[in-house]
C-alpha cells in the first residue's frame, strides 16, 4: 500500500484495501477487566509455576480461574472441562473418584482426540506440564480431600471373533444402542444429543470412528470407560452391570466397529464413504445443516461477545454484534434464529439463498464482499445450501431485533473513501463487544 | 471574453470537484457490479485438483478444496494488492489483525518451502485448524484465527484440508512475526462514535 496514488487502480482494487486492518478489537486488556483477577497464589511452587504456564496456554479455553469459561469455549464441542468441580472423564479410577496424577498428565501429553484439545507433549517441556497439573489440582478441592481410587483393572480378554460376538451380546444387554445406535453410529437410538452436567450439549460419540476417542481407542481405553464411567456426562459405570470379562468384550466388539478413516483409504472406497455421507445429509438436512452452520463461521459473527470475547450466553446466531467497517459505516450482525419478528422465520428460502451466496439483503439492498464471506459462499452446493438454511430453521427463536444499519454522514464518508483510495490508508473493521439487539425485556 | 474565461473554469473546477465526489461515492463499486463479479474471480483462484495424480489423494484434495473455497480461508489469507485481493497467488496470506494480545499477519500457506505452508508438518496444521495452538505453542484467539469454529469439523474434513492445501503451488511471501499489541486507539477510524461504547454494558461481565 505503499505505491504512489493510482486513483483507478487503487479504488477498484478496494477490496483489498478495505480488509487490509481488520482489527478484531475485543476492547481492552482481559487483565484489565474486573472478573480477570486471577485466584490467590497456590501454596506450592510447582502450582505457582503452574499457574503461569496456565494463563499462558490454558486460559483461552479454561478460562481465568478454571471455570471452562474462556472466550474459546463456547465454540468448541465438547466444551473445556471446568477445574473448579474436579469430576473428570478420562480416568483410570473408579466413579466419584477424582483421576490420578497419571491420568492427568496424559490426557494433557497426548490432548484429547476429537476434541479442541491438542497434544502438549511436544510443545511444553515435561516440567511445564507436571507443574500445569498440580495447579489444575489446586482449583478443587476435591484433590485434597478425596485420594484418587485407582481401579483393579481384570485380566485382559484378548480379542477374537468369539470375543467380539460375545461382546455384541453384551452391547445389546446393556442397551449401548439406545444412546449410541445399533451401528454404533446412532442409527436407532433414542437420541444421540446430550447435555453434560454444566447443561453443555454433549453428542455420544460415534463409535465407528475410533479416532475421535476423546481418552484414546485400545481396548484398555475402551474398557476403562466402561469400567469407569465418564463423570459429568450420562455415560455411566457399568461396574455394578457387567463383570469384567463382559467388560473386555464389549471394549473389542466397540473396538471391533471402528471403520477405516479415509487417509487409509483407496479411491474407491472414498468415493464411496463420500457418496454414503452425502445420502445421510439429503435424510438428514439439518444434521448437516448444523455442521456447515458450525465450521463454516456463521456463529464468529452472529453471536455477541463480551469484551473478554466470550459469547453472550443465550444469543448464539442470534446476532447483534456490532460490526463497524470503516467508511462504509456501522453493520450489526443479523439475527439467524427462527424468530418470525426479529429473525429469519418470515424469510424465503429464495430470500436467504441470495443473502448466503449473493450478499442481497431482503430488502434488496446489496451487502459489501466482506466481512460476510457470500462471495465464498456461492460455491456451495445446493444441496449444502438448503441444509443449512434447514438448520437455521431448526434453530429455536430467539427475540432479538436487530438495529438497522448506520452510514456515517456524507462529507465523513467521502473523506473515509479518501483516504482509503487516494492515500490508500487501511481502515479497519472492529468488532465490538456486547449486544446491539433489543431483546425486548427478555433476559 | 476573459470574463467567460473565468466563469468556465470556475464550472469546469466544480464539475471536477463533483465528479471527484462521485467517483469516491461510487467507487469501489459494490453495490453496482453483479455478485457474480466478486464471487467468480474470488472461486475460480482456488487451485485444482485434475492434476494430482493419485486418486486417493485428489478425491481428499477435492472434498479439501471445496471446505477451503466455501470455508471462509482467503478471507484472511489473501494479499492485499492495489488491484484488490490478489486472485493469482490465492492463499499467500498478509493481512493485519491488530488485538489486544498483538499485531497478527495473516500466514502465507502456499506451497514455498521457505515461506510457506511446506514449513509445517501435517500435525501442526491441523492443530491449529482444530486447537488454535502454533508449532511455538502460543495460543491465538479465536477471534483472529477462527478455530474455534473450525474445531467442529472431523478429523476427516481435516485431513481433507491439509491434504489440499498441500497441493498449493508455490508462492514465496515472507510474513512477519506476530508483534506486541499497539494501543487500541485507532486514528483511522474517523467516526468514533462508537470507540469505547459496549452495546452490552450490563451483560457483559458476569
Amino acid at each position: 500500500m505503499t505505491q504512489p496514488a493510482r486513483p483507478l487502480a487503487g479504488a477498484i482494487g478496494a477490496l483489498a484495501a478495505v480488509a487490509t486492518a481488520w482489527i478484531c478489537a475485543v476492547r481492552g486488556p482481559v487483565s484489565a477487566q474486573p472478573a480477570a483477577a486471577p485466584p490467590a497464589q497456590p501454596a506450592t511452587d510447582e502450582a505457582a509455576r503452574g499457574q503461569r504456564v496456565y494463563q499462558k496456554y490454558c486460559r483461552e479455553c479454561h478460562g481465568q480461574q478454571g471455570h471452562g469459561d474462556g472466550p474459546g469455549a463456547s465454540w468448541v464441542s465438547p466444551r473445556p472441562r471446568d477445574f473448579t468441580a474436579g469430576r473428570y472423564k478420562i480416568r483410570s479410577t473408579e466413579t466419584g473418584s477424582v483421576p490420578t496424577d497419571d491420568d492427568l498428565l496424559r490426557s494433557v501429553r497426548q490432548g484429547l482426540y476429537g476434541s479442541a484439545m491438542p497434544a502438549w507433549d511436544r510443545l511444553l517441556p515435561d516440567g511445564d506440564i507436571a507443574d500445569v497439573v498440580a495447579y489444575v489440582k489446586t482449583l478443587s478441592p476435591r484433590f485434597s480431600t478425596d485420594a484418587p481410587v485407582p481401579v483393579v483393572v481384570g485380566e485382559p480378554v484378548p480379542s477374537s471373533p468369539e470375543s467380539v460376538s460375545r461382546g455384541e451380546q453384551v452391547y445389546v444387554r446393556l442397551q449401548c444402542g439406545k444412546c449410541h445406535g445399533t451401528d454404533g453410529r446412532g442409527t436407532g437410538a433414542v437420541t444421540t444429543d446430550f447435555e453434560d452436567d454444566w447443561k453443555q450439549p454433549l453428542r455420544a460419540a460415534d463409535l465407528t470412528q475410533p479416532w475421535t476417542f476423546h481418552g484414546g481407542a485400545t481396548a484398555r481405553d475402551v474398557y476403562l470407560r466402561f469400567r469407569t464411567g465418564m463423570s459429568g456426562t450420562p455415560m455411566p459405570s457399568f461396574r455394578d452391570t457387567a463383570s469384567d470379562a463382559e467388560m473386555w468384550d464389549l471394549a473389542n466388539y466397540v473396538v471391533s466397529l471402528g471403520r477405516k478413516p479415509v487417509w487409509s483409504m483407496t479411491a474407491e472406497e472414498i468415493s464411496s464413504q463420500y457418496a454414503a455421507e452425502a445420502a445421510e445429509a439429503k435424510a438428514n438436512p439439518v444434521g448437516r445443516g448444523r455442521y456447515l452452520v458450525d465450521t463454516h463461521l456463521c456463529a464468529l459473527c452472529h453471536s455477541p461477545i463480551d469484551a473478554q470475547g466470550r459469547m453472550l450466553p443465550g444469543l448464539r446466531l442470534a446476532g447483534g454484534q456490532m460490526v463497524k467497517v470503516v467508511p462504509y459505516g456501522s453493520f450489526p450482525a443479523g439475527n439467524l434464529t427462527s424468530d418470525r419478528d426479529t429473525g429469519i422465520g418470515a424469510w424465503s428460502d429464495d430470500e436467504l439463498k441470495r443473502a448466503i451466496t449473493q450478499g442481497i439483503r431482503r430488502d434488496g439492498s446489496r451487502m459489501l464482499p466482506f466481512p460476510m464471506d457470500w462471495p465464498g459462499f456461492a460455491a456451495l452446493t445446493p444441496d449444502d445450501l438448503n441444509a443449512m438454511i434447514a438448520y437455521l430453521r431448526s434453530v429455536p427463536p430467539v427475540y432479538n431485533k436487530i438495529p438497522t444499519r448506520s452510514r456515517p454522514l456524507l462529507p465523513l464518508y467521502l473523506w473515509g473513501k479518501f483516504k482509503m483510495l487516494i492515500l490508500q490508508q487501511d481502515p479497519p473493521i472492529i468488532f465490538y463487544p456486547g449486544n446491539a439487539g433489543d431483546r425486548g425485556g427478555r433476559s | 471574453m476573459k470574463r467567460f474565461l473565468k466563469w468556465a473554469l470556475l464550472v469546469v473546477v466544480v464539475l471536477a470537484l463533483i465528479g471527484f465526489g462521485a467517483f469516491l461515492y461510487f467507487i469501489p463499486p459494490f453495490f453496482v457490479q453483479p455478485p457474480e463479479t466478486f464471487s467468480k474471480p474470488q472461486n475460480d483462484a482456488a487451485p485444482a485438483t485434475a492434476a494430482i495424480a493419485d486418486p486417493a489423494e485428489r478425491a481428499l484434495a477435492e472434498r479439501g478444496r471445496y471446505l477451503v473455497m466455501t470455508g471462509g480461508c482467503i478471507g484472511c489469507h489473501h494479499t492485499p494488492g492495489p488491484q484488490g485481493p490478489i486472485f493469482a497467488t490465492y492463499l499467500s496470506g498478509g493481512l493485519q489483525f491488530r488485538t489486544h494480545e498483538g499485531v497478527y499477519v495473516s500466514r502465507n500457506l502456499m506451497g514455498d518451502p521457505e515461506t510457506g505452508l511446506p514449513r509445517r508438518t501435517d500435525a501442526d496444521v491441523k492443530r491449529v485448524l482444530r486447537s488454535g495452538v502454533f508449532p511455538d505453542s502460543h495460543v491465538v484467539s479465536y477471534r483472529v484465527m477462527p478455530w474455534g469454529s473450525y474445531s467442529s469439523f472431523t478429523d476427516e474434513d481435516i485431513h481433507a484440508i491439509v491434504v489440499y492445501l498441500r497441493h498449493m503451488p508455490a508462492v514465496k511471501h515472507r510474513i512477519p512475526e506476530p508483534a506486541p499489541p499497539v494501543p487500541f486507539t485507532d486514528p483511522l477510524a474517523y467516526e468514533e462514535a462508537y470507540a469505547g461504547k459496549d452495546y452490552g454494558a450490563s451483560a457483559v461481565v458476569k
